[in-house]
């Protein structure tokens, strides 16, 4: 049984740039990668931009990582193997296989899963989520012979796969639980200005009901809604949200919530633990409080604080404001630090959807938390320095209200 | 390749002649912008732009380039040749 100094689960995003840090201290302690996928770092982001899917971008752009860079990094790879067991005191990590792999150091990077529906017929081929490289490979095939395509869910997945699926010639219908687009991350306004985007670009948006079923017979061929509608239907990609990869360490003792607990080092309960990425819930020290994101900026940069503090000395906190941005239809959509609904939150918006520039400036007692930015997202940046900076803005509502005013001029 | 945009860097103290935006590949994720505020920002188009092609050292310029999920920005040394991606 060979001890690695270094292991680290999960191969996205998190898990290599935690490498990569690794690297830039330690060059030559032992480091192994386990990932449930074969592949070497791909783009995940990429999966849902027309550019890529539409194939005006050549498909091995997605690759980030060749082999050639494991092996340079002395980087032993498995790729293709899920881990599902810890033992934090004997420091072990067991995969499925039996495989049993003693740590030094560990780190956990196994990120989310797609929500998947639970309805008779989510089975059937031609329904889909979009998680992997494999399911945007399967949704590739099925957009060259499909006519009509039916999304559920409305958040960044189906805003995404609908300007793709616009472009790509088909007949798209959104389907949506809730009463407009991206409730309740975003107010009814902001969702109005995205469906109405939608709505012009030929997409139908059926709000607040439900899929019964889905039909056909190997293949999908349409969905019946609760509320007895029928729409037809080649395929189905689901939007609905994500699910924690963290079910494995639960027996282990590992603190755990929705994700795996951390404090502001990316340390877990357990010694010689961290955890990064999107299935980390950690404490933001400049939000003050638990949070999980979920998106590719985040899990670099959590990966390098753990992979640096993994390496030891003195230790790195994860101090970073999160951005998310999208873009399709003539819209861009930009989300910066704490965009979560809570009832102490004051929010101040900024231009209009009349104007079709409309942000949200979100506040907590005297000091931003985020901002939803809808074609405005040039003023992201300097938004994520007024929430790192602290910035009293109790004094200066009447200028964050102001969407000709210059909000660098409050960065102190 | 139409839609490049080419910022000269010219500091004395590094390898690195040129940083190149490729607009059809940016899709606006800024980690970029993570690594090294200084040298980007997005325009209203959602895409990556250089504030200060010269704010950044050299070992913080290749770690923005090399954390774009979609290789979108591309490093050449003085004598125009491409360091990143390899």
């Amino acid at each position: 049984m060979d001890k690695y100094k270094y292991v680290i689960i999960g191969g996205g995003a998190a898990g290599v740039a935690a490498a990569e840090a690794i690297r830039q201290v330690d060059q030559n302690g032992s480091l192994t990668i386990v990932s449930d996928e074969e592949h070497a770092l791909y783009s995940r982001v990429m999966l849902s931009k027309p550019n890529f899917f539409l194939g005006k971008i050549p498909f091995d752009q997605v690759y980030l990582k060749g082999d050639d860079w494991y092996r340079e990094n002395r980087i032993n790879f498995l790729g293709g193997q899920t881990a599902s067991g810890l033992d934090g005191v004997n420091k072990v990590i067991s995969l499925a296989t039996g495989q049993k792999l003693p740590y030094e150091k560990l780190l956990i990077a196994t990120g989310v899963r797609a929500r998947t529906l639970n309805v008779p017929g989510a089975d059937k081929s031609g329904v889909h989520c979009l998680r992997t490289l494999e399911d945007g490979k399967k949704i590739m095939a099925d957009l060259k012979t499909g006519k009509t395509a039916i999304i559920v869910g409305g958040g960044f997945i189906s805003f995404e796969m609908a300007d793709l699926l616009k472009l790509a010639g088909l007949e798209t219908t959104i389907i949506l639980r809730e009463a407009y687009f991206w409730e309740p991350i975003l107010d009814e306004a902001s969702g109005l200005m995205i469906e109405n985007t939608l709505i012009k670009n030929g997409v139908k948006i059926i709000k607040k009901t439900e899929l019964a079923k889905i039909t056909g017979g190997e293949s999908i061929d349409g969905v019946i809604l609760k509320n007895g509608t029928v729409i037809s239907g080649d395929l189905l990609i689901c939007g609905i949200g994500v699910i924690s990869s963290a079910d494995w360490v639960k027996q282990s003792g590992l603190a755990t919530n929705e994700g795996i607990l951390a404090n502001e080092y990316l340390e877990t309960n357990f010694p010689d633990v961290w955890t990064a990425g999107d299935v980390a819930e950690y404490k933001d020290l400049l939000l003050e409080e638990n949070v999980q994101m979920g998106n590719w900026v985040n899990a670099r940069e959590q990966g390098r604080i753990a992979g640096l503090n993994m390496v030891g000395g003195e230790k790195h906190p994860f101090k970073f404001i999160s951005f998310y941005t999208t873009q399709g239809l003539g819209l861009t959509i930009a989300f910066v630090g704490d965009v979560a609904p809570g009832q102490d939150r004051l929010i101040i918006p900024r231009g209009s959807p009349t104007l079709n520039s409309y942000g949200r400036l979100i506040i907590v007692g005297r000091e931003l938390i985020g901002a939803t930015l809808i074609n405005r997202t040039v003023e992201m940046t300097t938004i994520a320095k007024l929430i790192e900076n602290n910035v009293d803005v109790s004094t200066h509502q009447t200028e964050l209200g102001d969407p000709s005013f210059d909000l660098k001029k409050l960065i102190i | 390749m139409a839609n490049q945009k080419e910022y000269v860097r010219n500091r004395a103290d590094s390898k690195i002649g040129k940083i190149v935006v490729d607009r059809d590949l940016c899709i606006g994720a800024a980690s970029c912008i993570a690594v090294s505020g200084e040298t980007y920002n997005l325009d209203n188009e959602n895409k990556a732009v250089v504030l200060d092609p010269n704010a950044a050292d050299d070992a913080t310029l290749l770690m923005s380039a090399q954390s774009c999920p979609t290789k979108a920005i591309l490093l050449f040394d003085k004598s125009g040749k491409q360091i990143f991606p390899k």
